[in-house]
């Protein structure tokens, strides 16, 4: 019962500052509400005993991915005179939605006829460190090894990026 | 109850798409990206745990590496974008689109 209603509380948190983000006018106000969305979804994985992903949802996303987006703004120094015209964002908003509501309307009903979904979550502490790490180092090695790679290549690239170009100017 | 949990899922992800859609801040635009990232991660984690099987919380780790190491390229192209132009618009970023479209 108690597990219902954090429910709830969290998904609304989750829902409200999401709309938040995607109708902010200023990047630093869609970034604070964003921090808002991760957190929730972070204490989502808590309510179902999800220990480690809640550890590493708060580290990684509320904390370095979103200490990236703020360092970025600030660093920018992004006057209301660059961010761009958008006259018709109600316009554009009420489109989108009218797009991609039939997506999710469909998607909902599919959901609902599923055979898995009467279960109840067991909330119980699951998906530790010990049972991921089992199963990552035993069955997913070169997934883990693969995606060390891609983190290299992708930390050389942002360097190499934004690194100005001395000889072309 | 499971539903809940994909239902909530299935939400987020039509909120970030409505905003990749309709918006023109490519802050905003790449925030809306990693909304559809969580939306999946959401679902992965209720899947794995009514169905007692940690595989889907490895997937959710991989994709938050894959997210973590997205940041990192997306920071550099905005840092690079914005000292070209001066702006945040995406529609002034079409130097590979034909001359006369706007």
């Amino acid at each position: 019962m108690l597990n219902e209603v954090l429910f709830y509380i969290l998904s609304a948190l989750i829902l409200v500052s999401a709309l938040v983000l995607i109708s902010a006018r200023r990047p630093i106000d869609a970034a604070l509400s964003f921090i808002v969305t991760l957190v929730s979804i972070a204490a989502l994985f808590a309510l179902q005993g999800s220990s480690f992903l809640f550890a590493t949802q708060i580290i990684i996303y509320a904390g370095a991915i979103l200490a990236l987006i703020l360092f970025i703004i600030m660093f920018l120094n992004i006057q209301d005179k660059n961010l761009p015209d958008e006259p018709h964002k109600k316009r554009d908003i009420t489109f989108s939605t009218l797009a991609v509501l039939p997506f999710t309307v469909v998607l909902i009903s599919l959901i609902n006829k599923s055979p898995l979904v009467d279960q109840a979550l067991p909330y119980d502490l699951f998906g530790g460190i010990k049972d991921i790490g089992s199963v990552i180092f035993n069955d997913y090695l070169l997934v883990f090894e693969l995606i060390s790679i891609l983190l290299l290549v992708s930390l050389i690239g942002a360097v190499s990026l934004a690194k100005e170009d001395k000889d072309v100017k | 109850m499971l539903s809940n949990y994909l239902t909530l899922s299935v939400i987020l992800f039509s909120i970030g798409i409505i905003g990749v859609l309709s918006r023109k801040n490519i802050i905003v635009i790449y925030m809306s990206i990693e909304l559809l990232l969580n939306a999946v991660n959401i679902s992965l984690v209720a899947i794995s745990n009514t169905l007692q099987s940690n595989e889907g919380q490895v997937i959710v780790l991989m994709i938050i590496a894959i997210a973590a190491a997205e940041a990192a390229l997306f920071m550099a192209l905005f840092v690079v974008l914005f000292r070209n132009k001066r702006s945040l618009d995406a529609d002034i970023f079409n130097l590979l689109g034909e001359k006369n479209a706007s």
